[in-house]
Formats: structure tokens, C-alpha cells, sequence
């Protein structure tokens, strides 16, 4: 395990409260490690993520998010990380991207620790700055949630009913 | 007729006699306020700026967004269309409604899956589509359980929040054709999962609502916690978005500002789960953005209500209110809910829904303390209410008691009357513990109805020689005019005097100006603003004779004096200064004996040691008025410490006329008061405002509690020493 920094350990914490979870990791290798311990299900991978992975399964062009839909573990790959917040950004423009991050039952979402920033005012910050807005952007903060009845936090409803972020060293 | 549709005093009926409402909104309400605050808390540590400071930095990005809204709204179009999607500006429901149903059949859609839109619910979309053969589908969880019931949201952020598990279990059971365990709650979120999930896929378009339009660069902001809205926007071909114009905001920093404020005044969440920013139509897909105006040009234009455009729509103004906790939001509300929602239904749907539910708002201010833009809802509800007066809205026995309240000598001789009726009844029986046993109806049983002392206030002043002087303070020798209050000077008049002899205790002498009466509170306070003018301007001739400093032990006529008499005379620049002339010199009684009549720490030290705690009056408390907190002022002078109460500037129910009009609001609010007392273990309660001590102590008296209700003027005076 890898001594995390402080603005890791800020964002941990943030992502706790959020009921996500913290697994630290080397390098794609160990993120794909953890992926495929958790379930023997294939994971599913974002384009994204696939750059890097180079193995799993990518969402069919033509109808992405029912290829995927209600695979166990999902693999992708945020932009940055907030630590004040514990979330995570998300660059998806196209159906394809958010297939993954949609619909997945177990969603691991890769960030280099280097991209995790202190705010999400320096997250907006980076978004205000592309020459070009962003399609389609998510900041996720830990996995779907409802409390509609009887404000019983229930985990899970849409979209992940868990949510790992992989912090590669 | 479901029972978010029918009409007021049947909804009004229903919640009041739902006996689960009650304790399951206590429970939010309760459980909301810790959250947030602790939210508020680490937000302010970390951003080393006030709650205030925050809100009032955002307030002013929404208001000067809105001063040049069509600059803003022309900027967001471009950016938006240059981006591929749509954007129509449009006026009312109805051409909002029929631009979506002509898009839909131009292009064979016959299925709208949904994501959370208030606007939607405030131009009926989903009852108008119908009609058209359209079908909509909620996919946010408690949108959908709603629309299963046929109801309209209680609550902006928790729709369903008025449902109980057992029924949720029941109208699923029915949508699904299969039984739910009522208790098994993860079962019956599951289902929503399973159930819904057909239609994201058959759906032809998917319609959200936005939190944010930012101009800069044509961008919509939703912020959601389920997913659905990711799912309704990545599926089908076409994407509505709903928005108010008042959602416009410049650029990315302000949509940052806009969720420092947002999530943690909503759900007490840091952030929400998804904060989703989509900027323009996906390749190959349409994107419609309608703007709406139905009614917001309007309220930019009315001067007390434009700033309720800043509305991010939280709900907090719920969270914290009194009556919505009583009767919930498909009463204390029409489409829209909270104090928000009586504001702006006059301008959305018509002051005529407006009406029934401005009506049980107690004034006690909550509202703006915890709203994250700062909007003033107090005075605007009571604008409200006098749109609602004025249309012919206000009770007969209202209008009136108010005509009679308003003149001075009818009250006068009125109220002598009911002293000697009250003396009658005492010698025969009909009194105990200084209320009146009457057979009353059942609706207005859960508060006695005081007995008049014979004589009044200010004869209680005037009968018995001044007071030596306890200490020199900075009034030594100075006059100082006391009024009364119309209400205490009756009602309470041990605390008239008791004022009187705490200002004589600091060296000042009494004057009681001839002829004082009302300020006008009961009648500004129920909508009737011409009635209010007549009482203020009598009691600006009475005070207006002298130099002095004037004193009251009632610090709501201070609030009537600084803060709705400028209303009441906004259009008359004469009785205007007249007015601040008079208020300028008023004190509340607290004040004064921190201030000019300062008596020192521990004065009224008599060795006793009460088991006494502190209500403050909550509009005074909720202004922010230093002096509400009227322990510290107890405890300085006595030396005697107040045990800690629950909730002390929560409401004691007692709102003016709302508690008669509504008394089911006034005694549930007075309920949660007492067992606050109760759970404080305390013999003695004490507070600020005379309504508040006629009201607990009936309140007191008829559910049979034991502890003492005291003005804090009392329970001071009788700590004086005893004239030689």
C-alpha cells in the first residue's frame, strides 16, 4: 500500500462519508487485479479506461448501455478528483462513455493521484477553462442513493449500488 | 379528487387529521436542522466566511443575472444553439406544454421518461400530455411513487416525504402486481430499478429540469443523488429541459458558488451524487431547452417579491417552518411547497391557491434565517396575504375583530367589559388558575381563554408611587415614555408595570402617554393594510409629542414600528418620516437594560435559585435581534442560571390570528413547545413577547402543565427590593 498524501487522505475521507470506497494501487495492473477479485464476472470498460486496460469489455457502439447493463463491475477513468467533496469528475460526451458509469452494479473509477485537486472550485476551474464545454460532465460523489421513502438512505438505486475509487500512485 | 388537488380547507382537514404527519415531519424537520448545520459549520470553517457573508455573495450574482436577464438569457442562447441544441423562450404553461407536445408528435413519440422538474409540476406537463396522448413517466423515485398515487410533491427536494412506507408498499404493489414488505424498504427501491427500466429504453425523449443555465457557455447544471437523470438523458433521442428564467446564472464559477449553497442547504450533502453539466445536443440528438417565464417578469417587477427569483429551490424555508411541520406541503403550499411556494403560487397558478395556505404561516421568520440566497419570505408572505385580503380572501370575524381592535375607545370600554365579566366569573366559580372555564368547542379546547384582570396596565402604573432608584445609569433623571402594548396593557399588565419599575430601578421616570392603543401589528399581520395605517397613525400622534425615549415590554411592536410601518407608508412620504421619527426612539424593554437603563450584573440576586429556562420570542430571535436572547440578560442580573431548553426560538404557535384562524397549526406548534418545557424539567418558563406569555400560559393551563409562565419582566421585578 502506498502512504497516501494529505489531499488523498482528505479526499478519502470525503469519499467515505459519501459510502464510497479507497483502494490504493501502482499501477492499471493492480486496478485490474481488483477488479476481477471482487467478481467472476468479466468487468465491463469504458473507452477511457480501455486505453489503458487494454482487456475487459467495451460497450457495444450501436447500444451501449443495454450491452452492459447490470454488469457486475465496471471499469473507468475520472478527469480529477476533488478532495474537499470526495468526488470524482467525469468527462462522458457520448452514450458509449456513460455506459459504464450508468448502469454497472459495482463501479471502479481509476485516478492518478496527481489529478486529485483540493476544491471543487479548482475542479469548475479546470471545466471553465476547455476551449471547448464540456458535452457532458459528472462530478460523482460516491455510489446512487435515494432516501424518497421515509428518508431511509437506501444505496443503489439507478445507477452503482457501490462505488470504488482505484488512486494510482 | 386525490389529495394534493382538492381544495384547501379539504386538504387543510386531511392533514390535519393524518396523526402520522406530525411526528414523521418532526422528525425531518429535527434531524434536517443538525445535518445542515454541521454542513454549514464545516463550510464556513473552510471557506472562512460566514453562512451570511456566503449567501449574500450568491444573492448578489442571482440579483444583478436578473437585472439584465434578457442579456443573459440572448448570451445563454447563443452558446446553447451554437452547441446544437434548441432554445425557446416561451410565456406561459400553456405554450410551454404545447411546444413539447408538438415536438413529440412531429417526431412519434408517444413515451416521455422524466427526471425531476419543479417546472414541469408547476405547468401540470403530465396531465396535459396525457390529454394529448402522450405519456410521461417520473423515473426520480418519489416522483414517480407520486404519480402512481396521483399526487402532487409535499416537499421541493423529498417529494413523498408525506407518504408512509406501508402505502408505498401498497401502490407498488399495485403498479407491479406483486406483494412488498412494508419494512423491507431496499426491496421496494429495487423495484423501482426493475420497474423503470423498460421505459428508459422504449422512451423517446427524456425531459430534466435544471439547476443552473450558465450563460457563458449555453451549459444546464442538474444536480440528482439516483442516476435517473443520466438515464433519461443518454437514452432516447430528444432531451427537454424545463428551467425557469430565473435559473440563469454567468459562468462555471458561479454554478461552483451556486453548490457550495445548494446540496448542503437541500439533503445536508457535501455535494448531491451527480452534478451533471451537458452542454449542448448529442450527436445525432436533439436538444430543446424551454425557458419560462409564466409569471417571473412579473415578480421581478413587484418590489418586496422580486428577489424570491433567487429561489435555488432547496426547501430549507420548509425544513424549519412551524406549520409545515403541522400540516405539511400539500397544505402549507399549492404546487410549489414552503414559505417559497406561498410566495410565488400568486404569481405561477393565482393568489386565489394562494390564499388558503398564506394563511397559516405564523410570521415567525424562520424561513430566511436558513435560506442560502437570503430572500426575504417573511415580508413577502405578508405581502402575499394582503394580495389575499384585499381579493376578498379574509374571514369574516377577522375583518371585523380588526375594525373594532382598531378603535381605540370601543377596545377600551370592550375590554372593560370582559375585566368585569372576567370579576364575575371569578366570584362564581368559572375561574381557575386565572382562566375562564368555558364550554368551548372541541377545535379551540387545547387553550384556555385568560381571565381579564380588572385593571389594566397603566392603571397599575399610575396607582403606586415611583420607584426609588436601584443604581445610577446613564437614564438617572430622565423621562422615558412606556408603551403599553394594547395586549399586555389588558391581558398581562403585571408586566406593563413591572417594565415601568424596572426603568424607575435605573433612575428614569414613567410617562404614560394618554391615549395609546395599538401599533398596528394584528391588522398589518393579517393582511389588512388599511386598517394597520389607521392604528399606526394614531399611535405615531400619540408618541409623537416628546423627545423622549419611548419603552416597551413588547419587542413585536418594536419589529411593527422598524419594520412595517416603512411598508405602510411606502407611498406617503409625510406619515413616512413621521413614522421613523417615532421608531427611531422606540427600545424594547431588553434593550433598554442593556443599553441607556443598563442595571449592573447581579442586581436582582435575591439568593433564590429557580428552575427556570428561557423561550425567545422567534421573530425577534430569527431577525437576529442581539436582545432576543433573553436568558443572558436573566442570568446577568440574577445570577441564576437558565437550564437548557430545546428549541428555544422555535415558535410557541401563537402567530397572531393564525392560531385562531388555523387552530390546529397553533396548538401543534404550541405542543412541540410545551414538551420542549416539559423535557427542560424546568417550574418556570419565561419569555420576551406578551402574545407568547398569554399563549403558553393558556396553552399551559388547559393541557394541565404545572410550570409558571412568566414575562422576564416580572420575574425580574419581583426580585426588587420592596419600597420602604
Amino acid at each position: 500500500m502506498n502512504t497516501l498524501s494529505d489531499r488523498t487522505a482528505v479526499f478519502a475521507e470525503g469519499l467515505r462519508a459519501a459510502q464510497g470506497e479507497l483502494v490504493a494501487c501502482r499501477s492499471w495492473d493492480d486496478v485490474w487485479k481488483h477488479a476481477v477479485s471482487l467478481s467472476a464476472e468479466r468487468p465491463a470498460v469504458s473507452p477511457a479506461a480501455y486505453e489503458y486496460l487494454k482487456q475487459g469489455d467495451l460497450p457495444d457502439v450501436n447500444d451501449p448501455l443495454r450491452s452492459i447493463a447490470d454488469r457486475a463491475i465496471g471499469i473507468t477513468q475520472a478527469q480529477l478528483a476533488i478532495a474537499e467533496t470526495g468526488s470524482v469528475l467525469l468527462i462522458e460526451p457520448a452514450p458509449i462513455d456513460r455506459a459504464v458509469s450508468l448502469l454497472t452494479k459495482h463501479l471502479i473509477v481509476a485516478i492518478s493521484e496527481q489529478d486529485i485537486v483540493d476544491e471543487l472550485a479548482d475542479g469548475f476551474g479546470w471545466l471553465a477553462q476547455q476551449p471547448q464545454a464540456a458535452a457532458y460532465a459528472t462530478f460523482v460523489t460516491g455510489p446512487s442513493r435515494t432516501a424518497d421513502i421515509e428518508r431511509s438512505l437506501t444505496i443503489g438505486v439507478q445507477g452503482p449500488s457501490r462505488m470504488t475509487v482505484a488512486v494510482l500512485a | 379528487m386525490s389529495a394534493s388537488t382538492a381544495p384547501f380547507k379539504v386538504r387543510y382537514q386531511r392533514s390535519v387529521g393524518d396523526p402520522d404527519l406530525k411526528p414523521r415531519l418532526l422528525a425531518f424537520q429535527r434531524s434536517w436542522r443538525e445535518s445542515r448545520d454541521a454542513q454549514v459549520r464545516r463550510l464556513e470553517q473552510r471557506t472562512e466566511q460566514s453562512f451570511h457573508e456566503l449567501r449574500r455573495d450568491f444573492a448578489a450574482v442571482k440579483d444583478s443575472t436578473l437585472e439584465r436577464i434578457d442579456d443573459y438569457i440572448a448570451e445563454f442562447r447563443a452558446n446553447a444553439e451554437a452547441a446544437g441544441a434548441t432554445v425557446v423562450e416561451l410565456s406561459t404553461a400553456e405554450e410551454a406544454v404545447s411546444y413539447i407536445a408538438a415536438i413529440c408528435q412531429s417526431r412519434g413519440i408517444d413515451l416521455v421518461v422524466k427526471s425531476k422538474s419543479m417546472v414541469s409540476e408547476e405547468i401540470e406537463l403530465n396531465h396535459e400530455l396525457e390529454q394529448q396522448g402522450i405519456t410521461a413517466i417520473e423515473t426520480d423515485l418519489g416522483e414517480w411513487l407520486l404519480q402512481l398515487a396521483e399526487e402532487r410533491p409535499s416537499h421541493l427536494v423529498m417529494p413523498a416525504i408525506h407518504q408512509k412506507r406501508q402505502y408505498v408498499a401498497e401502490i407498488l404493489g399495485e403498479e407491479l402486481g406483486r406483494e412488498f414488505d412494508p419494512d423491507d424498504i431496499p426491496a421496494m427501491v429495487a423495484s423501482a430499478r426493475d420497474g423503470l427500466r423498460r421505459h428508459y429504453l422504449s422512451a423517446g425523449a427524456g425531459l430534466t429540469g435544471a439547476n443552473a443555465l450558465i450563460a457563458e457557455t449555453g451549459s444546464i447544471m442538474v444536480v440528482t443523488n439516483e442516476g435517473n437523470m443520466r438515464l433519461a438523458t443518454s437514452l432516447p433521442e430528444v432531451h427537454f429541459v424545463t428551467a425557469g428564467i430565473e435559473k440563469l446564472i454567468p459562468t462555471w464559477a458561479d454554478a461552483e458558488r451556486q453548490l457550495q449553497l445548494l446540496p448542503r442547504s437541500a439533503t445536508a450533502q457535501t455535494l448531491s451524487t451527480y452534478t451533471t453539466c451537458i452542454t449542448g445536443a448529442q450527436p445525432g440528438k436533439e436538444m430543446h431547452i424551454i425557458l419560462l417565464d409564466n409569471g417571473r417578469r412579473a415578480m421581478r417587477e413587484t418590489d418586496t417579491i422580486g428577489d424570491a427569483l433567487r429561489c435555488i429551490r432547496c426547501g430549507a424555508c420548509a425544513n424549519v417552518c412551524p406549520p409545515y411541520q403541522i400540516v405539511g406541503g400539500h397544505t402549507f403550499g399549492h404546487i410549489y411547497t414552503g414559505a417559497i411556494g406561498l410566495v410565488n403560487t400568486t404569481f405561477h397558478h393565482g393568489v386565489d391557491h394562494a390564499a388558503g395556505p398564506q394563511g397559516l404561516c405564523v410570521s415567525c421568520g424562520a424561513c430566511q434565517t436558513v435560506c442560502p440566497v437570503d430572500i426575504p419570505l417573511p415580508m413577502q408572505i405578508l405581502e402575499v396575504r394582503q394580495r389575499a385580503h384585499e381579493s376578498g380572501h379574509a374571514p369574516l370575524w377577522e375583518r371585523i375583530a380588526l375594525r373594532l381592535w382598531a378603535k381605540p375607545r370601543l377596545f377600551h370600554h370592550l375590554m372593560g367589559l370582559a375585566a368585569a365579566g372576567s370579576g364575575i366569573g371569578r366570584l362564581v366559580g368559572l375561574v381557575r388558575r386565572d382562566h375562564l372555564r368555558l364550554p368551548l368547542p372541541r377545535r379551540l379546547r387545547w387553550r384556555s381563554v385568560p381571565a381579564l384582570p380588572l385593571r389594566s396596565g397603566q392603571t397599575l402604573v399610575k396607582s403606586r408611587p415611583p420607584l426609588q432608584p436601584l443604581t445610577e445609569t446613564p437614564s438617572a433623571g430622565r423621562t422615558v415614555e412606556l408603551f403599553a402594548q394594547c395586549l399586555a396593557d389588558r391581558l398581562l399588565p403585571t408586566a406593563v408595570d413591572s417594565a415601568a419599575k424596572l426603568i424607575e430601578a435605573g433612575g428614569a421616570s414613567i410617562n404614560l402617554p394618554d391615549s395609546q392603543h395599538c401599533c398596528g401589528l394584528p391588522a398589518f399581520d393579517a393582511g389588512d393594510w388599511d386598517t394597520a395605517r389607521r392604528m399606526a397613525k394614531h399611535t405615531i400622534e400619540t408618541l409623537e409629542g416628546s423627545e423622549h425615549q419611548i419603552v416597551t415590554p413588547a419587542p413585536s411592536c418594536v419589529i411593527s414600528m422598524q419594520d412595517h410601518w416603512p411598508c405602510l407608508f411606502q407611498d406617503d412620504p409625510e406619515w413616512r418620516s413621521r413614522a421613523a421619527a417615532v421608531s427611531r426612539r422606540v427600545h424594547d424593554l431588553a434593550d433598554w437594560l442593556e443599553g441607556p437603563g443598563r442595571l449592573p450584573d447581579g442586581c436582582l440576586s435575591n439568593g433564590d435559585s429557580h428552575a427556570w429556562t428561557a423561550h425567545r420570542f422567534c421573530q425577534a430571535s430569527n431577525r437576529n435581534d442581539a436582545r432576543a436572547r433573553i436568558d443572558q440578560l436573566v442570568e446577568r442580573l440574577t445570577g441564576e442560571t437558565a437550564r437548557p431548553l430545546e428549541e428555544p426560538d422555535v415558535c410557541c404557535g401563537f402567530g397572531g390570528l393564525t392560531s385562531l384562524a388555523a387552530p390546529e397549526v397553533g396548538s401543534g406548534i404550541l405542543e412541540r413547545k410545551l414538551a420542549c418545557v416539559a423535557e427542560s424539567g424546568c417550574d418556570t418558563l419565561i419569555t420576551n413577547n406578551p402574545g407568547c406569555v398569554i399563549h403558553l400560559r393558556a396553552g399551559a393551563n388547559a393541557s394541565g402543565a404545572r410550570h409558571h409562565t412568566l414575562h422576564y419582566a416580572d420575574f425580574l421585578a419581583a426580585r426588587l427590593p420592596k419600597n420602604p
